[in-house]
């Protein structure tokens, strides 16, 4: 048995290089905590981790159904304010408030979203937009329940260490990512939602006139998506102990959409090396306390974020469908007769033996 | 050229990496973070007035600890707070975690500080809170003593001060309305705010208050913190004739309602708290348009609180090209510190939190002292939040006059409870906005004859 474990790995893993790496990745995340206890470091990580979740579910929603939502951080935002209310007011730990939190986030976007699926194209994203900034208006309404603008703090830490709350939202991030992978799976025998999301995107009259019923799926894809999302909510909230307006900032949503264009859309994997690099090269930058010249005032860390648009324009101009999309079209290659995956350098196909090049 | 951009891509963040661990290491210096939002002006200020006091007291041979003379090291860290209270708690981690600075001073936007103090109890660090007046902060103490108690304010006094304040200057402004112009009718106000939480606290407590102090409430606006037009409320405003106009703004409408209502030469005293207009570029903001407008500020031109507030006035404008704001205060924050840390000739924030809570120490904008966990919740106080009230810090009221600001407030002989007894040098009487004199004064009643 273990050896057929060991073959399967070698076949879908080892002989794959996108997955190799990705695999190296994992198992390296993994093993921080034993190379550095820098706790700053993990810091960053958990937050990445936790925004890793956030941008994947936006590709999970609007990269494979094609509904770009411009209003992702809703999701966020009810579940961080869930989870912070159920905490402050029952006295819930977050093993249940977080889980609670991404399940209220779920029924939010559903209940939106009935409405918002009947649109289509900008008068949809225009809605989603809209649901976050109604959140605002609604939390700032009730400052004695929500807290206003301050929000609700002093919420209960995650876990009693910082390494511990690097585990949590580590598992929690590969658990999230692999169970979004492999539900938008086209190539999938359980499951048929990757290939109808793919058939809704691509176009959602002929996938309707097949006798799919794409609203629901979208709706469905709205719900998991926004249940993944909530969850990054949950654990955002308990990390920083508190949930305020900027879990529901619009620049929130807009930076799920940077980072997962910046990776590759439609990939899942894009959005977690989006995630994995930009949002560590922000916090870089903003350390970056070099004068961009001798004797200048203006120091590197003042225009983060005009490197962080040029660098953003600069990917997207020479690698358009994204820097991890690009990165697995370099090292991977596939079999124009089997459609399998091969190493670039491989001249014949792994498994049927066509020839590649 | 797609290599070229690659390389350059890599080379940065390698640099990025390398650089911060390549500063030379420092020997015999107590490092002081100083956390703000630094592309901004309140976390600018926050620097510079830490700059100033660090570079006293290293010119003076620096802090004395166990005999031997200490450097102040400043560390500077963008919380980015304004923007993102992530950014907030990533900056305040590295801070602690990376350059182990002995305690912080800094802060500004609640939502943002509250995530800071977590990440300083967790590293049981002392932080000095120079920015953000929510009460709530300080009552992290009381809640949980032990691990809040590093957590001191350094600036400004509490929401509920504020507002106390607020309504001491509007008290100021209608007696002398009444005096000088003769006024025999009740007074009217116009309350307008922002539409923010801690604004409708102050309606509310406006709306009670005002005709407490025998005056009429002509109605209340809320417009939006960042409208960019208010003339359909000041219309409104204008035609319930009010004698006074009371404003609560902390955003970017301030310039807006300031410099509209001096286009449409409203005849009404604006009182009230406007943030923009405590900034020195106001004048220009309006377009000279904010004439004789007053608000709560802490510093003022030639305004001596104590022997300290002039000095660090003007060395501060020396320094800096522009007056100090009132998160300029991490001045007085780091030398309280220096303070309690010769008193306790030591470091350890265990050992110096004691001390600071029995702080007695002739600031710039008053006399510090803190509230103990004895504190009067009825009376709005809060641990480890400043003594407020005469003899302590009370602040200033500031009124624009032809292009300059004018301490106006706290007026000798004006008030009660202690306040009409505070006699701060440099303050000047309350200039009426000829308007409001052409409109509703009238000639006063003529002499008995003798």
């Amino acid at each position: 048995m273990l050896r057929r474990l060991f073959k399967d790995i070698q076949g879908d893993i080892f002989a794959i290089p996108g997955r190799l790496i990705a695999f190296i990745f994992l198992i390296t995340l993994f093993f921080i905590p034993l190379l550095t206890q820098e706790s700053y470091i993990l810091f960053i990580l958990i937050l990445v981790n936790i925004f890793v979740i956030f941008a994947v579910s936006w590709d999970f929603i609007s990269g494979y159904t094609g509904q770009i939502n411009f209003g992702h951080a809703f999701f966020f935002g009810v579940a961080a304010y869930t989870a912070a209310l159920l905490s402050k007011n029952l006295g819930l730990q977050p093993w249940a408030t977080i889980p609670i939190g991404a399940v209220a986030a779920t029924l939010a976007g559903m209940l939106m979203c009935l409405p918002a699926l009947r649109l289509r194209g900008p008068y949809l994203s225009l809605v989603t937009l809209a649901m976050p900034l109604i959140l605002l208006g609604v939390i700032k309404a009730f400052p004695d329940f929500t807290g206003g603008e301050h929000g609700i703090s002093g919420l209960p830490a995650l876990a009693g260490s910082r390494m511990a709350e690097y585990y949590i939202a580590l598992v929690a991030m590969i658990v999230s990512v692999f169970i979004m992978w492999k539900l938008v799976d086209a190539k999938s025998g359980f499951v048929r939602i990757g290939i109808i999301l793919h058939a809704i995107r691509e176009d959602e009259i002929a996938a309707r006139a097949t006798g799919i019923n794409t609203i629901r799926y979208k709706l469905l894809a709205f719900i998991i998506g926004g249940f993944f999302a909530g969850l990054a909510g949950g654990l955002y909230a308990h990390f920083l102990r508190i949930a305020g307006p900027a879990t529901l900032d619009l620049m929130l949503s807009f930076q799920a959409i940077i980072w997962t264009v910046f990776g590759g859309i439609v990939s899942i994997y894009g959005a977690v090396v989006g995630v994995y690099i930009l949002f560590p090269l922000m916090e870089l930058l903003r350390q970056f306390g070099v004068p961009v010249w001798p004797g200048s005032d203006i120091m590197f860390s003042d225009l983060r974020f005009l490197i962080f648009s040029f660098l953003v324009i600069i990917i997207l101009l020479f690698m358009p469908e994204g820097f991890a999309v690009w990165v697995r079209d370099k090292l991977e290659r596939e079999c124009p007769r089997c459609k399998l995956s091969n190493a670039s350098w491989r001249k014949e196909c792994r498994a049927c033996g066509a020839e590649l090049h | 050229m797609k290599r070229f951009f690659l390389i350059s891509f890599v080379s940065i963040l390698i640099i990025a990496l390398v650089l911060p661990a390549c500063a030379p290491q420092q020997k015999d210096v107590i490092k002081v973070g100083v956390i703000g939002p630094m592309k901004f002006l309140e976390g600018e200020h926050h620097w510079m007035g830490a700059q100033l006091a660090a570079d006293e007291i290293n010119a003076a041979g620096g802090v004395n600890l166990n005999g031997k003379m200490y450097q102040i090291e400043l560390i500077k860290a963008d919380s980015n707070e304004i923007l993102s209270p992530t950014d907030a708690a990533s900056a305040m981690e590295r801070l602690l975690t990376v350059d182990k600075p002995n305690f912080v001073v800094g802060g500004f936007r609640t939502e943002g500080v509250f995530p800071m103090q977590e990440v300083a109890m967790n590293y049981k660090t002392i932080f000095i809170n120079c920015g953000a007046a929510t009460r709530a902060l300080q009552m992290k103490v009381a809640e949980d003593y032990d691990r809040y108690k590093y957590f001191f304010k350094g600036t400004p006094y509490n929401e509920y001060y504020l507002v106390n304040s607020d309504f001491l200057m509007l008290g100021m402004v209608a007696a002398t309305l009444k005096k000088q112009l003769n006024i025999t009718d009740k007074l009217r106000v116009a309350i307008v705010a922002e539409k923010l939480t801690w604004a409708d606290a102050m309606v509310k407590t406006a709306e009670a208050t005002i005709p407490k102090m025998g005056m009429e409430v002509t109605g209340v606006w809320r417009p939006s913190d960042t409208a960019t037009d208010v003339n359909a409320e000041l219309t409104a405003i204008a035609a319930t004739n009010p004698h006074i106009i009371f404003p609560t703004f902390s955003g970017p409408v301030g310039v807006t309602f300031s410099k509209q209502a001096g286009e449409m030469q409203i005849p009404a005293a604006i009182v009230g708290i406007v943030v923009e207009a405590q900034k020195f570029g106001f004048w220009e903001a309006t377009g000279g348009k904010g004439n004789y407008v007053m608000t709560l500020n802490t510093y003022g031109p030639g305004i001596k609180i104590t022997e300290k507030t002039i000095p660090f006035f003007e060395n501060f404008e020396k320094k800096f090209g522009q007056p100090p704001a009132y998160t300029a205060a991490t001045y007085d924050a780091i030398y309280i510190m220096k303070d309690a840390i010769e008193k306790g000739q030591t470091l350890d924030a265990d050992l110096l939190v004691p001390i600071i809570e029995k702080t007695d120490y002739q600031g710039t904008s008053g006399r510090v002292m803190y509230y103990g966990m004895d504190f009067d919740a009825k009376k709005y106080q809060a641990p480890h939040d400043l003594v407020y009230g005469p003899g302590y810090v009370t602040g200033l009221g500031l009124e624009w006059v032809d292009g300059k600001q004018v301490g106006v407030w706290p007026a000798l002989g004006i008030g009660s409870g202690g306040w009409e007894k505070i006699d701060y040098p440099g303050i000047q009487p309350y200039v009426i906005n000829p308007a409001v004199v052409e409109k509703f004064g009238q000639p006063a009643a003529p002499a008995a004859v003798e």
